[in-house]
C-alpha cells in the first residue's frame, strides 16, 4: 500500500461504526472483532506469535496470542535462556498499556493554551502534522540559527535513542540530552571503555551475561555450565528491576548455591536472599569502596600476576602532569625492544628484585617476567620527582578508610565489611554487577572506577564465571590486530564515520594522517558524508554543547549536559533552545529538579514543542504542542534482533490501532521536510557556534548522515525482521508482513540461537595478535587501567572526543583530583548529609532543617515512567510508598500507612532564581534559594527495610489528574514525583559526567493527608481499563478496541522526495 | 481423591506480584479483588539484623473443607473428577456464609487478607480455580513446547511465576511437578510449611530455608 490508510472517508465510516457500538466495560476476551489481513490472527481463530516484551530494558521472549485481531494473551516463553517461561507484571500489562484509553491513536495540535487544566486536541492529518513540525523547526533556524533547535529522549518506553541522537546533528545543533544518560548507564559502560574496552557491570543493561548462561534445561542440555560461585550485587535489585529476565536469573543462581553480597540501603528482594547484605548510606559507596582496596592491597588478596602485567598499577606516576613515566622519558638511552610496535608504550615500574626502576614492557607475563617483577606498591625517585606506582596511589587514598571508620561513615558494620571482602576475595572466580544508584550522585565516575578497578585486580576478567566477560568468537591466533577505540557515539560510531575523535591506541601520527586523508578528500572509497566540512561541522557541535566545558564524558554518548540545557532555556546563554522534538515518555516524572524544567518551559520560554509517544502523560498534557501517535509494543515490528543471552527472538508488530506509526519515522519524516524547506536559504542560515552561513561551510541540510535508524515507513523494519527470522520460518527473500504472519503463525520455534561455543568465549586479552604480542586491551598502554590516565586528558583538553580541535581545562572547581577528574576511586564531598560522626571534610556542614537521607529504586509495577496508567498495577500500587524506619517513625509521629509529606531545599525556602543554579553548584554556594516547588507527599512503610535516619522512594506520577472526571486537572507530576525534590540546580555534580544528584540527598518528613485528586481505590482506576472510549479523540471516533474499523493496517506514506544532504 | 495443589518456593519468591496480574487476566478478575494475593512479611528483630519472605496466598484446597459444608446451596463444591475446591457461580446466593466459614478469608470478601472475594457487580463469591478451566485433566507437568495442552498445562500463575517459585500438580501423585519438588526440598533438608488453621487441613505447601528466614506464618 503507497497511501495514508486512514483517509477522510473511511475515517467518516469508522465515527459511523463506532457510534453505534458504544457501551460500556468492553473485555479483552469476549469482544468478536474481525481485524482484517493485516491483524496477525486474520479472521479466524487464536493465533500464537512468538515475540520479546518491551516492558523495561531488558528483553523476555513472550508468546502473544491474538484472537480475531485482538491480543487476548501474553505468557513467557519456556525456550528462553533466562526468563524460562516468566513474565513479570510488566510484561502481562502490556495489554492494559496498548489497548489503555489513554492512546494516542492519531497526529494531535493542541488548540488552548498550554496547560493541562486548559488541554484541549484537534485530530490532525499526518501529512499537516509533519508540515506544521517542519515549518516550526524551519522557521527558528531561519530567524535564530541552527542552535535554536533541540531534541530529547528517555522517560521509559518507545525509545528513539539513534533518533534523538542524531536529529539535532542533521540540523546542525549540538543539543540533546536523556534523563537517564549521565544519570542512568553512561557513567559505567564509558568509564569501562575508558578502562579495559569491554563489558561494563550493568545487569540491568544486559553488559553482565555471564552469570546466567548454563541455567535452562535446553542449554544444560549441550554441556553449558553455570560458573559464577560469587556475585556482588553493588547497588543492584534485579529481582525488581529485570523481574523476570535477570530476576529469575538470580533465583536460579541461587537456587544452584551461588553466593551473593548485596550492597544497598534498601532490603531489596535481592538482599532479602543474600548471603551478606551490606546496607550502605545512601551516597557513601565510594568510602566502602576504597576500605575494600585497603584490605585487598595490604593483604596482597589481589592476583599478583594480572595486576602486575596486565593492569597499569605498577607504573610510576610523574607527579606534574599525573600521567604514568615513559621508559624514553626517565631511562636514558633507553630504546624499547626492537619488535615492541610504537602503538604499545613502554613505562616503567619499581622492580621488586633489584629496588631499581626498569621498563615494564607489554607481553605476556611469562616473557616479561624474567626481566622484571613489577612492585605494585611502591615510590621512587624518577626524573629528580618523587613518583609513586599508581597501585601506591590507591593505597594512600583508601588510607583513611579503615574497616572501623567505614562503619562509623557508611553505617555497615565492619564485621559484615570483613566478612563481604573475604567471600569476595576468596572465591577462585568472582564478578561485582554495579547497579545504577551511584549514576545519580556525586561519585558517578569513582563508584564504577573503584568497582571495575577491583574486578581487575583480582584478575576476574574474561574468565567463566566472572562478569567482565565479552561474547562473540575468539580472533584466529595471529591474526587479530591491537586493539583500539574510536569515541563519540555509541561504540564511537560518529568517529568512525566523521573522523572526529583521536583512536586510542593507534599512533599520532596514524591519527593525524586518518584526519588530513578525510580533510583532502583523498579515500576514493569514502562514503559521501565523510569529508571536512563535515568534519569541521561535526567537531564544532562537540566544542559547544552545553556543558562539555566541565562535563566531558558525556561525549560518550554525544549529550548535552542537562542542568546547563535547562539554564540556556533560562537564560538565553549562550544561546537558547527553541524549538523542542521529545521523543520518550514523561520528563516531568523523570527529570531530576522537575519543578525548575516545568518553570523555565512555563517562564522563560519554549518556542514550540513537539513529542511522540504512544501515550499522553504529564509532559503532553501539560506542554506539548503537537504530538505524533506512536505503536506500542504489541504494534511495533523491532529494527533489530532483540537477543537474550545466545538467543535472537523476532519482534514482530501482531496488531495495529489507529494511525500509529513507528518511533523512527517521525524523526525522518520531519527533519526530510525541514531540510527541503532550510536548503532554499542556505546564503542566510547561520550555523550556530561558527557565525558563518551554511552556504560559507560548504554544507547542505541534513548534515552528515542525517537521522539515522530514521526510517520512511514501516515497510522498512518489516523487511528486517524477514531478514532475521525469515530463514528459520522457510520464507523466501521479498516476503512481506502479511507472509511473516501467515508462516509465524502458533511457530513456538520462530527464533534463532547461536551455538554456545561461538557466543560464550574467554582470555580474548591473551590471544596472540598479529604483532606478536597478546591482543590485551583497547587502552593507551595496552592494559587494564585501574589509574584512569584517559580521565587526566579528558578533562585537561577534550581529549579523544575532540580531536584533532581541542577545549581549555575544566573549571578546577569542578575536578576533585587537585583540580581535575580523578584517575581513581575517591570520596568526592557529599553535599546533603544525614548527620555523621567524624564526617570531616568528606561531607558538607550538617542542615538541621533536613537532617533525613533519601533514597531510591524501582518497584516491580513500573519501568522508569511508564505505565501508571495501568489499572493491574495501580490497583495494587496505587501511590508511592515512602519507606521508613520505624524508630524514625516514631519520632516523627508516623505510623505505617499514614500520608506523609516530604521536603527538600526544591521545595522550601526562597523562590529559585533562573539562571543561578550552575555557578551556585561550582563554588559550593551553601545558602539556597532553590524553590521550585510545593513539598510531595506519599504513603508511609514503616519496617525496618532501611536504617533509621533514611529513606527510600520509586518515581511516580498520577494521570489520573487530568482524568476528564477532574473539576481541576493538573499534570500529575507534582502530588507524589520524588523528581520534585531531587537536586538538579546545585548539587556536586559529578565531575566527570555531569550526573545530578537524584539519590543520597536529604528532606524532611511529616504527617499529612491524601492529596484529593489521587486514585487509592481499585475500583477508581475504572476509567484507565480497556473501554470503548478514548480519552483524546473525538467521542465518536475514539474506539480502541470494539471498532474494527480502528483494527487497522500500517500506515504507509506516499514517497517522499528525500532531501539531498551532506553532500 | 487426588489432593490437587500449588507448592510454592518462598526461598525463591521475590514477591513480585505477576501471578496476581496474570491471575487476573486468565480469569478477567475485577479491579479490587485478587484470586490469589501475595502477602509480604514483614522483618522482625532491629535493623540491620532482620529477615523477611513472600507468601502467596489463593484457596488452600484445605482435605477438609469448611467453605463445601458451609454452603447452603451446593455452589462450593469439589470437581467430581480431580477434587478441586470450587464455587458454581450459577448456584451462589452471594449469601458469604463461605466466606465466614474460610479461616483464610475477610468476612466481606473485600479486603486482604483474603483468598475468597465478593464480585459486588455479580453479587457472588470468587475465588481461585487453580484454573480447572484449563488444567482440569492434566497432570502438572507443562508442555513447553505447547503451553495449552490440557494433558500437561499450568495455570498462567505458574508459567509466569517471575521466580520459578510455583509449582502445580496432584501431591498423592509423586510423578506430578509439586509433588517432586517437595521431595526435592525434603531431601535438601528445607523446611516444608503450612498456614495453620484449626481442622481445616489446607493442601498448599510452602518450603522456606531456616537461612533466608524463620518461618512465621502470615507474620503478626
Amino acid at each position: 500500500m503507497r497511501e495514508t490508510t486512514l483517509t477522510r472517508r473511511s475515517f467518516v465510516k469508522a465515527a459511523a461504526v463506532a457510534g453505534a457500538a458504544l457501551t460500556a466495560g468492553a473485555t479483552l476476551t469476549g469482544c468478536l472483532k474481525e481485524g482484517g489481513d493485516t491483524q496477525g490472527g486474520g479472521a479466524s481463530g487464536r493465533a500464537m506469535y512468538v515475540s520479546i516484551c518491551h516492558g523495561c530494558i531488558q528483553a523476555c521472549p513472550c508468546k502473544v496470542y491474538v484472537e480475531n485481531g485482538v491480543v487476548v494473551k501474553i505468557e513467557g516463553h519456556p525456550d528462553a535462556p533466562t526468563n524460562q517461561g516468566s513474565l513479570c507484571i510488566k510484561g502481562l500489562n502490556q495489554i492494559h498499556t496498548c489497548y489503555s484509553p489513554r492512546r494516542v491513536l492519531y497526529p494531535l495540535k493542541r488548540t488552548g493554551a498550554r496547560g493541562a487544566n486548559d488541554a484541549t486536541w484537534e485530530r490532525v492529518s499526518w501529512d499537516d502534522a509533519i508540515e506544521l513540525a517542519a515549518s516550526k523547526i524551519a522557521e527558528a533556524i531561519e530567524k535564530y540559527g541552527t542552535y535554536a533547535f533541540f531534541a530529547s529522549v528517555g522517560g521509559g518506553g518507545a525509545y528513539s535513542f539513534m533518533q534523538a541522537m542524531t536529529t539535532p546533528m542533521a540540523l546542525g545543533s549540538p543539543t540533546v540530552f536523556e534523563p537517564g544518560c549521565a544519570q542512568c548507564y553512561l557513567p559505567r559502560i564509558t568509564e569501562a571503555a575508558y578502562m579495559y574496552g569491554g563489558a561494563d557491570q550493568s545487569i540491568a543493561d544486559c553488559a553482565v551475561l555471564e552469570p546466567f548462561k548454563g541455567l535452562a534445561p535446553l542449554e544444560e542440555a549441550k554441556g553449558v555450565t553455570q560458573d559464577t560461585k560469587v556475585l556482588v550485587l553493588w547497588a543492584a535489585q534485579p529481582s525488581v528491576s529485570q523481574t523476570a529476565q535477570s530476576g529469575r536469573g538470580m533465583a536460579e543462581l541461587r537456587a544452584r548455591g551461588c553466593k551473593t553480597i548485596v550492597v544497598d540501603p534498601n532490603f531489596s528482594p535481592d538482599a532479602v536472599k543474600a548471603t551478606i547484605h551490606l546496607p550502605v548510606r545512601p551516597g557513601a559507596d565510594a568510602a566502602l569502596i576504597l576500605a575494600w582496596y585497603r584490605v585487598i592491597l595490604d593483604e596482597k588478596l589481589y592476583d599478583e600476576e594480572f595486576t602486575k602485567f596486565f593492569t597499569n598499577i605498577p607504573f610510576l606516576i610523574n607527579p606534574d602532569t599525573k600521567l604514568p613515566w615513559l621508559a624514553t622519558e626517565v631511562i636514558e638511552g633507553y630504546t624499547p625492544p626492537a619488535d615492541m610496535p610504537e602503538n604499545t608504550p613502554v613505562y616503567v615500574c619499581v622492580d621488586e628484585n633489584t629496588g631499581e626502576v626498569a621498563p615494564l614492557p607489554f607481553g605476556d607475563a611469562a616473557t616479561v617476567s624474567q626481566s622484571v617483577n613489577p612492585q605494585v606498591l611502591a615510590t621512587a625517585t624518577v626524573g629528580g620527582l618523587e613518583s609513586k606506582s599508581a597501585g601506591q596511589i590507591y593505597r594512600d587514598e583508601a588510607e583513611p578508610w579503615t574497616l572501623e571508620k567505614a562503619e562509623e561513615f557508611c553505617w555497615v558494620p565492619a564485621d559484615r565489611i570483613r566478612a563481604a571482602i573475604d567471600l569476595y576475595t576468596g572465591a577462585e572466580v568472582a564478578g561485582i554487577a554495579n547497579g545504577v544508584a551511584s549514576d545519580m550522585e556525586e561519585t558517578a565516575s569513582q563508584v564504577p572506577v573503584g568497582l571495575m578497578g577491583l574486578d581487575m585486580i583480582m584478575g576476574y576478567i574474561n574468565k567463566p564465571g566472572a562478569t567482565m566477560t565479552q561474547n562473540g568468537p575468539l580472533p584466529a591466533e595471529g591474526e587479530a590486530p591491537r586493539p583500539t577505540m574510536f569515541w563519540n557515539g555509541f561504540g564511537g560510531m560518529f568517529g568512525q564515520m566523521y573522523g572526529i575523535g583521536y583512536e586510542v591506541g593507534a599512533t599520532k601520527e596514524a591519527n593525524e594522517a586518518r584526519i588530513q586523508a578525510i580533510e583532502d578528500g583523498a579515500n576514493p572509497d569514502a562514503p559521501p558524508f565523510q569529508n571536512g566540512p563535515t568534519l569541521y561541522a561535526m567537531n564544532q557541535l562537540l566544542l559547544d554543547r552545553l556543558g562539555m566545558k566541565n562535563h566531558r564524558g558525556l561525549y560518550n554518548w554525544c549529550h548535552s549536559h542537562i542542568p546547563s540545557v535547562r539554564e540556556a532555556i533560562e537564560t538565553g546563554e549562550p544561546f537558547k533552545p527553541r524549538v523542542w522534538f521529545d521523543m520518550s515518555g514523561n520528563k516531568f516524572a523523570v527529570l531530576g529538579s522537575a519543578g525548575a524544567w516545568y518553570n523555565a518551559i512555563m517562564d522563560d520560554g519554549v518556542d514550540f514543542i513537539i513529542c511522540q509517544y504512544p501515550m499522553i502523560t504529564s509532559f503532553q498534557i501539560e506542554v506539548a504542542d503537537l504530538i505524533f501517535p506512536l505503536e506500542e509494543w504489541l504494534e511495533a515490528t523491532g529494527a533489530s534482533e532483540f537477543g537474550q543471552l545466545n538467543y535472537a527472538f523476532p519482534s514482530p508488530g501482531v496488531i495495529h490501532l489507529g494511525e500509529t506509526v513507528p518511533n523512527s519515522v517521525p524523526p525522518k519524516r520531519v527533519i526530510d521536510a525541514a531540510s527541503v524547506k532550510l536548503n532554499e536559504k542556505l546564503g542566510s542560515i547561520t550555523f550556530g557556534g561558527t557565525g558563518k552561513t551554511i552556504e560559507e561551510m560548504n554544507l547542505q541540510f541534513p548534515l552528515g548522515l542525517g537521522v539515522m535508524g530514521g526510517i520512511n515507513s514501516e515497510e522498512e523494519v518489516w523487511a528486517t525482521q524477514i531478514a532475521a527470522f525469515g530463514p528459520v520460518l522457510g520464507l523466501a527473500e521479498g516476503a512481506t508482513r502479511d507472509d511473516y504472519l501467515e508462516a509465524a503463525r502458533d511457530r513456538a520455534d520462530a527464533y534463532n540461537v547461536t551455538p554456545p561455543d561461538q557466543y560464550w568465549t574467554y582470555g580474548q586479552h591473551l590471544v596472540t595478535a598479529n604483532d606478536g604480542l597478546p591482543v590485551g586491551f583497547a587502552t593507551e598502554s595496552r592494559k587494564c587501567e585501574v589509574y584512569n590516565t584517559l580521565h587526566i586528558k579528558l578533562s585537561r583538553t577534550g581529549w579523544p572526543y575532540c580531536y584533532p580541535r581541542e577545549l581549555g581545562p575544566i573549571d578546577p572547581r569542578a575536578g576533585t583530583w587537585d583540580g581535575e577528574y580523578s584517575p581513581i576511586c575517591n570520596v568526592p564531598v557529599q553535599k546533603e548529609v544525614p548527620e555523621i560522626a567524624n564526617g570531616g571534610d568528606f561531607v558538607a556542614p550538617f542542615d538541621p532543617e533536613f537532617p533525613l537521607a533519601i533514597t531510591s529504586g524501582r518497584v516491580y509495577y513500573f519501568h522508569h515512567g511508564t505505565m501508571r496508567h495501568a489499572p493491574f498495577a495501580r490497583e495494587l500500587y496505587p501511590a508511592p510508598l515512602v519507606r521508613i524506619n520505624s524508630k524514625t517513625a516514631a519520632d516523627y509521629g508516623i505510623a505505617d500507612g499514614d500520608w506523609v509529606e516530604i521536603s527538600s531545599r526544591r521545595t522550601q525556602g526562597t523562590d529559585f532564581v533562573h539562571g543561578t543554579g550552575l555557578e551556585a553548584a561550582y563554588s559550593g554556594i551553601k545558602e539556597q534559594n532553590t524553590k521550585t516547588a510545593e513539598p510531595i507527599r506519599a504513603i508511609a512503610y514503616v519496617a525496618e527495610v532501611v536504617a533509621p535516619n533514611v529513606l527510600w522512594m520509586e518515581r511516580f506520577w498520577n494521570p489520573e489528574c487530568y482524568d476528564s472526571t477532574q473539576s481541576t486537572k493538573t499534570g500529575g507530576w507534582q502530588e507524589c514525583n520524588v523528581n520534585v525534590i531531587t537536586n538538579a540546580i546545585d548539587c556536586n555534580f559529578n565531575e566527570v559526567f555531569g550526573s545530578y544528584t537524584n539519590r543520597g540527598f536529604t528532606v524532611n518528613i511529616k504527617k499529612s493527608e491524601k492529596p484529593a485528586n489521587v486514585w487509592v481505590e481499585p475500583k477508581e482506576f475504572a476509567p484507565f481499563m480497556p473501554t470503548t472510549t478514548n480519552e483524546y479523540a473525538p467521542d465518536d471516533i475514539g474506539v480502541a478496541i470494539e471498532n474494527k474499523e480502528l483494527l487497522t493496517p500500517i500506515v504507509s506514506f506516499p514517497d517522499a522526495a528525500p532531501a539531498e544532504g551532506g553532500q | 481423591m487426588p489432593k490437587r495443589s500449588l507448592v510454592i518456593d518462598l526461598d525463591r519468591c521475590s514477591g513480585c506480584d505477576s501471578c496476581v496480574v496474570a491471575c487476573k487476566f486468565e480469569n478477567s478478575v475485577a479491579l479490587g479483588n485478587y484470586w490469589t494475593t501475595v502477602v509480604p512479611v514483614k522483618p522482625t528483630g532491629t535493623h540491620p539484623d532482620i529477615d523477611m519472605y513472600w507468601v502467596p496466598m489463593q484457596c488452600q484446597q484445605c482435605e477438609n473443607s469448611p467453605c463445601v459444608g458451609a454452603c447452603p446451596t451446593g455452589a462450593s463444591y469439589r470437581d467430581s473428577e480431580n477434587n478441586v475446591v470450587l464455587i458454581n457461580k450459577e448456584e451462589c446466593t452471594g449469601c458469604k456464609s463461605c466466606l465466614a466459614a474460610c479461616p483464610y478469608s475477610d468476612p466481606e470478601g473485600n479486603q486482604k487478607p483474603s483468598v475468597r472475594w465478593f464480585n459486588e457487580e455479580e453479587g457472588v463469591t470468587e475465588k481461585c480455580t487453580l484454573c480447572n478451566h484449563l488444567t482440569a485433566a492434566s497432570d502438572g507437568v507443562e508442555n513447553t513446547n505447547d503451553t495449552s495442552d490440557p494433558a500437561h498445562a499450568v495455570p498462567p500463575c505458574v508459567h509466569n511465576c517471575s521466580c520459578g517459585a510455583r509449582s502445580f500438580g496432584d501431591l498423592d501423585d509423586p510423578n506430578s511437578a509439586a509433588s517432586k519438588v517437595l521431595a526435592q526440598a525434603e531431601t535438601d533438608g528445607r523446611k516444608v510449611c503450612i498456614i495453620e488453621a484449626e481442622g481445616v487441613m489446607p493442601a498448599t505447601r510452602y518450603i522456606l530455608s531456616e537461612e533466608i528466614a524463620t518461618w512465621r506464618g502470615l507474620g503478626e
